[in-house]
């Protein structure tokens, strides 16, 4: 039976549907980029759920000895990570992303510090530039992993800056004390400094499907970089702009960082709407409480209304509740958490 | 990749001056316009005039970059993109139309619905499976009172969310007339009203759309007027220049469902003239008040009210055909409700406004606007100019347009004018011919 193929068909939501054959017992991704799917994934180790997508056909577990951070209800539901999958039957999944999205192909480019600016009490801008001859492609949200120069750890952030932008790149980093990048950008990073990026990665990106309804962003600290990422790349695409609501926290305002940049995409779009909260201190303006209270009732008058959250999971739970009752459909909330490294 | 030496890219700093009224802060909030170059694009565009194309005739142009093709059928105008989808011939170029619904490429037969731009047919070639599966981009058009307008779109702009042409036309009278009152003039006639009659012309501008536009409501650019025959022939005062008095010298108009743009207050006390310097020994000596106010609206629309003289009005387009031309429109407008009116508008148009104001007057601003240009054809210029006090009208403008344009049209491709510097060109300088705004069609001889 160990030689029985499987045939899996992979229906992409820009209509595109693909397929190809897995042994029993096999690892479904595997299978996957050896037959040149455009699947996302990362991790390939059931943590970052990248490679999520829903069985609609079909019989596919979780293979022997494998952990998928997929809640029970989840799995339930129909989900399923493909890195820790395998097929027991022939099998149909829906990926949320469109066909064109994987073929984005994640690759290593170097480049050149050109600032290294404090922004706010424990946030750092860090501006780079790729280096001659050097390009790479990434979608608004996905995030580059960074090698901490002299140390050679792997540090995860998504560019506030777009496509666009390139080869200018910028980043807002959380300072932790004691951390590695923290430490990096504190004391040694300079100009033209050298860097080692990789990427694009992640499953959490501007869906273009979606770009004509409503947009909700609740961003927490510098979950907020993807979501400007996301606002530029809606400001500079064709056609009217779709109404959007971004809700953005820290826990202080001197913690606030960004709020320039916010301000000056209000004036350029008229149909943006910012509410800045802090969860103490709130001065004038400013909403007292997390990104999440402030959304309130009426702010979902479509149904059809997409929500796109960024920050610690918390935060990223409470607004998902809170927007499912609003009356946004499951479907349409993506979010990333963020993990904090030392 | 690790045996490559690492390069950095060449780096180009530039420094802002915080004395400029454009400091960093402001620039940035009209980098949208900044970025601008090839215009706005989901806007309505005066493409031709009605004379200029007659039943059955095929005539091609090119807005923001995108090359578009007009047919008059049955009196009715068609507008397409000028671009075969096979291999990017233009059709215009030597119209090739076999019924009344189609225009064929001339050169391998791909037919297209004048209506959908959809690919009905192939001529030598009528089963191939792409027939019926794609299509070329069609765009709205209105005809109004002798002139043809498109709306030129990006190819997934919605048919259902293109606006009303009036929303990207001037502001109207006598409905504005309590918002913005003229107590100096009568009301303004629009091209849109009944009986309206217009006169007028269109010639290629050598330089950045931008450059033209910012002229026309640009206060301390009259000077360059200073020494024209009919400011003199009429004994009209027209001042060196106007300050502005204060932060209400301009209102920013931002209606949800109609035209965006501003107006100046002018000849009211939010501005003053300045009729003398007296470092130089200049002064005004006309005798004639000429009373005008200039106001623009998106996507670059100028509309001098009063003027040339009461009654009428001009207004002025700036249509982008490239990054570094544009066909400038200067029309007059006139209601006439009889055919004696109409005459002596005409003759008057002839006679006196065509001369000594679209040409003696106006000839003046195109030279001024590509004396501006190398400034600014490289980038350089948009972050190097010093404006001034005077300049708030530019800046309040670019602001604006920054804020309520529809698009912003991508740098042309595979159209003339993406490269400067092809054989094409030169051949075609060489043989006469200035890089133009109509198709020049191929002729058989």
């Amino acid at each position: 039976m160990n030689e029985q193929l499987h045939q899996i068909t992979l229906n992409f939501a820009d209509g595109v549907t693909h397929q190809f054959s897995v042994a029993a017992g096999s690892n479904i991704l595997d299978a996957a980029i050896a037959a040149e799917m455009p699947v996302l994934y990362q991790c390939r180790s059931g943590g970052c759920s990248s490679c999520i997508c829903n069985l609609t056909q079909g019989e596919a577990v979780t293979q022997a000895g494998a952990s998928a951070s997929l809640l029970g209800s989840e799995f339930d539901a129909g989900q399923r990570l493909l890195c820790v999958s395998q097929a027991n039957s022939d099998c149909t999944f829906d990926m949320a992303y469109g066909s064109e999205v994987g073929s984005t192909a994640a690759r290593e480019v170097h480049a050149f510090i050109d600032s290294v600016e404090r922004i706010g009490s424990n946030v750092m801008k860090l501006t780079v530039e790729l280096a001659e001859g050097e390009w790479l492609e990434f979608r608004p949200g996905q995030f580059m992993q960074i090698v901490v120069p002299g140390l050679g750890v792997l540090r995860s952030y998504s560019p506030s800056s777009t496509q666009v932008n390139l080869p200018k790149m910028e980043f807002l980093i959380r300072l932790l004390p004691g951390g590695a990048m923290s430490t990096f950008l504190e004391n040694e990073a300079g100009t033209d400094h050298v860097l080692t990026l990789s990427g694009p990665y992640g499953a959490f990106f501007l869906r273009d499907e979606h770009k004509r309804v409503p947009h909700i962003f609740v961003a927490g600290g510098t979950g907020l970089a993807p979501i400007l990422s996301m606002i530029d790349t809606l400001r500079q695409s064709s056609g009217r702009k779709p109404p959007m609501l971004l809700s953005f926290g820290c826990a202080v305002p001197e913690a606030l960082f960004s709020q320039e940049d916010i301000e000056l995409r209000q004036q350029w779009l008229p149909s943006l709407e910012a509410r800045i909260c802090v969860d103490r201190e709130a001065t004038e303006g400013l909403h007292l409480g997390s990104p999440v209270s402030a959304l309130r009732e009426g702010d979902v008058s479509n149904p059809d209304t997409v929500a796109y959250l960024c920050g610690p999971q918390p935060m990223i739970d409470a607004a998902t509740q809170r927007l499912i009752e609003l009356g946004v459909k499951a479907q349409n909330i993506f979010a990333e958490q963020f993990v904090a490294s030392h | 990749m690790s045996d490559q030496p690492i390069i950095r890219r060449r780096v180009v700093k530039h420094g802002i001056s915080d004395a400029r009224a454009n400091n960093a802060k402001t620039q940035s909030q009209y980098q949208p316009y900044k970025d601008a170059a090839w215009g706005f694009i989901n806007h309505w565009y005066p493409a031709l005039f009605s004379e200029e194309l007659a039943e059955d005739q095929v005539e091609g142009m090119m807005i923001c970059g995108v090359p578009l093709v007009l047919r008059r059928v049955n009196g009715k105008v068609y507008c397409l993109k000028d671009q075969c989808l096979h291999r990017g011939v233009r059709l215009s170029e030597k119209p090739m139309c076999f019924n009344k619904s189609t225009i064929s490429c001339w050169y391998h037969g791909f037919t297209f619905d004048l209506e959908t731009g959809d690919l009905v047919t192939i001529i030598a070639n009528p089963d191939d499976k792409l027939v019926g599966t794609t299509g070329i981009t069609s765009y709205p058009v209105q005809e109004v009172n002798g002139m043809i307008f498109v709306f030129v779109r990006e190819d997934d702009f919605p048919l259902d969310d293109v606006p009303p042409l009036a929303n990207d036309l001037p502001f109207r009278f006598p409905e504005n007339s309590e918002r913005f009152p003229h107590p100096l003039w009568p009301a303004s006639p629009s091209v849109l009203d009944e009986n309206a009659m217009i006169r007028g012309m269109h010639r290629t501008g050598y330089g950045n759309w931008r450059i033209a536009c910012e002229n026309g409501f640009d206060n301390a650019h009259i000077l360059v007027h200073k020494d024209n025959a009919i400011v003199h022939a009429m004994d009209w005062v027209l001042p060196l220049g106007i300050l502005p008095n204060g932060d209400d010298c301009i209102s920013v108009i931002e209606d949800e469902n109609g035209p965006k743009g501003l107006m100046q207050w002018l000849f009211t006390d939010k501005w003053q003239p300045v009729l003398e310097n007296q470092t130089l020994g200049l002064k005004v000596e006309g005798l004639n008040g000429r009373f005008y106010r200039t106001s623009v609206v998106l996507p670059g629309v100028l509309m001098v009210e009063n003027w040339p003289e009461e009654h009428v009005v001009q207004y002025e387009w700036y249509v982008p055909i490239t990054d570094d031309t544009h066909e400038y429109w200067e029309i007059l407008v006139r209601v006439c409700n009889t055919e004696d009116e109409r005459k002596k508008f005409q003759y008057r148009y002839d006679y006196m406004y065509k001369p000594l104001c679209l040409h003696g007057f106006n000839d003046c601003d195109l030279y001024a606007r590509e004396a501006m240009q190398n400034f600014y054809s490289d980038g350089t210029g948009w972050d190097e100019e010093q404006l001034v006090a005077t300049d708030v009208s530019p800046i309040t403008w670019r602001k604006m347009a920054s804020r309520w344009n529809r698009g912003i049209a991508k740098p042309g491709r595979g159209v003339a004018g993406a490269l400067k510097n092809t054989s094409l060109i030169f051949k075609d300088t060489a043989d006469g011919h200035r890089p133009g705004y109509k198709v020049r069609q191929i002729s058989e001889e």
